[in-house]
């Protein structure tokens, strides 16, 4: 204390502040006040005071889980999984809890736009908590809209337009298609991210390589002995992960049998790794000569001769390939000879340019325990009722045919729904470049996306929970189901379904698009879909008739064939086919090789719902960023550290992103998460992190995927971490490899 | 330099300028508390629940969620209007514009509920209706109120005095009613 200000001063005046400080926070009103809207009409199945419930199917990735939503007053207010639902069995994900937060994001499209190219749609700098959103306000009346995409359809040559759509709603894919078939128009392109980086035509060529049917495996994880997964995400995003998610706790289950194994092969530790009893890093791309020489040394083990399969092989070499040791290979390969071994090959595996013979040589090993169409073992998904053939996703080679078509004008309208090219397609595909060459682009989406924003008209669809529609599961159960959606309210803004839109145009457009499309509005057109299943026995319900069966649909979420219809593949000739043990190529100069993975938080469209933002990365627990895992060693040796501003470089760009020095990757590789880097999509998403697809070159596999993990970058440290700039993380790492504690690490 | 200060206040002008001083930030505070303490705009002003309960209505016929489950409920405006459309008094009456406006209009009457409790309280309205208590053993006589006031505030020590009360000598009623996962899961 100076001689100025005694401590008896000091005292006084903290006293006072103190005082002044608890006489007025402790005066507040009690509680804040909120508002509440009543109904205007209730409806009479409502009760006040009663929350209702509703059966849908969630869209927030392709998988199709059956929720409950709960209502009450006519706000949806909290998603369940639907328990009579046979893929997720009453279960959601993360995502599947947040589709709320895209019901009222506060930067949806609001009405139907008339947009400039490249015009912002939504002001991203106000205030969140003011009521000045700044939306882009609707500008035309649905009529003028309707009659614009009618003049689309009738003023141009059928091969003119396109649809590229979404892998979700099914629904509306069936209508476009049958429009197609009926006008000549191209037939609709589904794509989405997650298929990309699950590699699914990769998988579904390697099924039809080895068993003679195409198809999507499904891979019965519950009840295995062992599972062998070779960079397949499926506690994360892959395929299925509520399902696979149930899958893993039956294999973990211990007290009616052994408690299940789980060996993971894969270059950076994801949280489906994380999960598993011996961890293994291999080298990207060896995954496939790996599998071939466990398969060797198993059947060495076994004795008898070597099967085709896996003779051409050494596994001392595929060791060294790899960069593990080969006593680690020779203990799984012991580990395999004793017990029923489920081999998984996951996308991280197959996006590589040898991906499909990767994907043959992993399914091969299961030949060696035998368990096609066994419990525990391979089948191949049941189709969904009304399926009568396995139809995939468009594969990114399919893309870029489309993309260049498009940039050479062959496109003159294209119609974009339920998915987001722009963000979601590599960028050295030319997506963005190629839609300045389309003379109409007309987005249905229901937030500002990247590719919205690049669109001469914007006709926002109804947010999922105010949709009708299906959704066809394509794998995660034994029995085939067409999940049905229905409104859980009634839409916030004056959007409306695309569906009934495609209608209303094709009756103006009239001559043969209006008889292509024979319906009133989407709920017409629904039910001649869905009642062509009242004649179909053995459902879980049967209803006397068409509105009935409906009714029932509505309410179950939808219609579930009783027997178990996976299909059993025909192995026989796996042992004996020809397998090459190939070694992938890379492009590029760096000396790193470039993992991208799918963020098991974000995913490819979760980044405008700040739930999922603020949810900790599992393995990393970094939230709202993009980081760039690092080993620590190759870290240190290149003077990096933990929130260092790090550049990667690939042959066709770089991103920035911030340094995590994580010890659960290989020296050679370093990742990088998707899901951010949108340069529009709401304020939450814009303008946040970096998107590794710019990195990625146009390189497939034999199969038409894309070879994502073929890359090698280079790596530069732009900035040293500055103090109170970073990543912000769930967990502190203060100790973690010394830091913070005054010693070198 | 505070010395100094402290010297300065102690004389006229200074204790002068510290009365001042004192009376602005008192009476400012006081206002501000006084806004606190007021209660929130309503659609309908002056809403009289008096005369409601005066013609015989019951609580539940408008708040019939009471009975039901966690929310007692706002009636919606069709049910408002289902009675005031009938009553040629009220059909025209400029009290009731608000109603018949939103009503005709189609726009919904936002109401700010006041007996609440924060969200971290899992109130449900069911369970004290099915142990035999009354609306007016916690809303006070409603039949003598305009728009709704709380007749105490709704605090934990007023929930569990009620709790115990009730209880009385039942030692394993008193352990259920008092359980802090009674309200608080």
């Amino acid at each position: 204390m100076s001689e100025q200000f005694s401590r008896r001063d000091f005292l006084k005046l903290a006293g006072v502040g103190a005082a002044t400080t608890a006489i007025l926070t402790g005066c507040g009103p009690a509680s804040r006040y909120v508002k509440r809207e009543p109904y205007q009409q209730m409806p009479e199945y409502n009760s006040v005071g009663q929350s209702t419930y509703y059966a849908t199917t969630c869209r927030e990735c392709a998988a199709g889980c059956g929720l409950v939503v709960r209502t009450y007053q006519g706000r949806a207010l909290k998603v369940e999984g639907n328990a009579s639902h046979p893929l997720n069995l009453g279960k959601t994900c993360a995502r599947g809890q947040a589709t709320l937060q895209g019901l009222y994001n506060p930067n949806r499209i609001q009405g139907p736009i008339k947009h400039v190219r490249g015009d912002r749609l939504y002001d991203s700098f106000s205030n969140p908590f003011l009521d000045d959103i700044n939306n882009a306000p609707a500008n035309m009346t649905w009529d003028e809209a309707i009659q614009v995409v009618a003049d689309a359809l009738k003023n141009y040559k059928p091969n003119e337009i396109a649809f590229l759509m979404g892998m979700a709603p099914d629904h509306l894919f069936d209508l476009v298609t049958d429009l197609a078939k009926a006008t000549g128009m191209n037939a609709p392109l589904r794509f989405g991210a997650l298929s990309m980086f699950e590699a699914r035509a990769t998988l579904s060529k390697a099924v039809e390589n080895l068993f003679g049917q195409p198809g999507l495996p499904f891979f019965d994880v519950g009840a295995a002995q062992t599972v062998f997964s070779f960079g397949a995400n499926f506690l994360e995003t892959w395929l299925s992960p509520v399902s696979y998610t149930r899958g893993f706790a039956g294999l973990r289950e211990a007290e009616t049998k052994m408690r299940g194994k789980f060996v993971q092969f894969e270059t950076r530790m994801s949280s489906t790794g994380a999960k598993a009893d011996h961890w293994v890093p291999l080298r990207p791309g060896t995954e496939g000569l790996v599998a071939l020489a466990i398969g060797k040394l198993v059947s060495e083990m076994r004795g008898g001769a070597i099967p085709r399969a896996f003779s051409g092989v050494n596994p001392a070499e595929a060791a060294e390939t790899a960069g593990v040791e080969l006593v680690a290979l020779e203990n799984l390969a012991g580990m395999f000879a004793t017990s029923n071994v489920l081999a998984i090959p996951g996308g991280a595996a197959l996006g590589q340019s040898n991906g499909l013979e990767i994907a043959e040589a992993i399914l091969a090993l299961n030949a060696l325990s035998d368990n096609f169409g066994q419990p525990g073992g391979v089948y191949l998904s049941p189709l969904a009722p009304d399926q009568t053939e396995y139809s995939r996703p468009a594969s990114a080679e399919e893309m870029r045919t489309f993309v260049e078509k498009m940039a050479g004008g062959a496109i003159k309208v294209l119609f974009v729904h339920g998915v987001n090219p722009v963000f979601e397609l590599p960028k050295s595909l030319g997506f963005e470049v190629a839609l300045t060459s389309v003379e109409q682009v007309i987005s249905f989406a229901t937030f500002p996306d990247d590719t919205a924003t690049g669109a001469d008209y914007v006709f926002p669809d109804h947010h999922s929970f105010e949709s009708w529609g299906y959704q066809r599961i394509a794998t995660g159960t034994s029995q085939p189901v067409l999940s049905g959606a229905q409104p859980v309210v009634t839409p916030f803004f004056d959007t409306r379904s695309t569906a009934d839109v495609l209608i209303a145009a094709a009756g103006l457009a009239g001559g043969k698009f209006a008889s292509a499309l024979p319906f009133a509005d989407e709920v017409e057109f629904l039910q001649a879909k869905v009642g062509a299943l009242l004649s179909q026995a053995g459902g879980s319900f049967d209803a006397p008739d068409a509105a009935t069966f409906m009714a029932y649909f509505q309410q179950y979420g939808g219609w579930f064939r009783n027997a178990d219809a996976r299909i059993t593949p025909d192995g026989s000739g796996v042992l004996n086919s020809n397998l090459s043990g190939s070694v992938a190529e890379f492009s590029g100069e760096g000396e790193f090789f470039l993992v991208p993975f799918v963020s098991p938080t974000l995913a490819e469209a979760g980044a405008n719902k700040p739930w999922l933002q603020e949810l900790p990365d599992p393995t990393t627990t970094v939230m709202w960023n993009t980081w760039i895992e690092i080993n620590p060693e190759t870290a240190h040796e290149l003077g990096i550290e933990n929130d260092d501003v790090v550049k990667v470089v690939s042959e066709l760009g770089e991103v920035q992103a911030y340094a995590y020095l994580y010890p659960a990757i290989r020296p050679d590789a370093v990742a990088i998460p998707f899901g951010q880097g949108h340069k529009a999509y709401g304020r939450y998403a814009e303008s946040r992190g970096a998107n590794p697809a710019d990195l990625l070159a146009a390189h497939f596999n034999k199969a038409g995927d894309l070879a994502f993990g073929g890359m090698k970058v280079k790596l530069e440290k732009v900035s040293s971490a500055e103090r109170g700039v970073g990543l912000s993380r769930m967990e502190s790492r203060m100790g973690v490899y010394g830091e913070s504690m005054g010693e070198e690490h | 330099m505070i010395k100094k200060f402290f010297d300065w206040l102690k004389q006229p002008l200074g204790l002068i300028a510290a009365g001042i001083v004192f009376l602005a930030v008192f009476s400012a505070f006081a206002y501000w508390l006084y806004t606190t303490q007021q209660a929130p705009a309503q659609p309908v002003p002056g809403f009289p629940h008096k005369t409601h309960v005066a013609f015989g209505i019951q609580c539940l016929y408008c708040h019939p969620g009471a009975s039901k489950g966690p929310a007692a409920g706002i009636p919606s405006q069709s049910k408002c209007w289902g009675c005031h459309n009938q009553i040629v008094k009220t059909r025209d009456s400029a009290l009731l514009a608000p109603l018949k406006d939103a009503v005709l209009n189609g726009e919904s009457l936002v109401w700010v509920p006041v007996a609440i409790v924060p969200d971290f309280v899992q109130f449900n309205h069911r369970a004290h209706i099915a142990a035999g208590k009354n609306c007016e053993d916690c809303h006070g006589d409603v039949s003598q109120m305009g728009i709704y006031q709380n007749p105490q505030v709704f605090n934990m020590g007023w929930c569990l005095n009620c709790h115990v009360e009730t209880a009385g000598e039942d030692q394993e009623l008193l352990i259920k009613l008092s359980d802090c996962g009674t309200c608080h899961y």
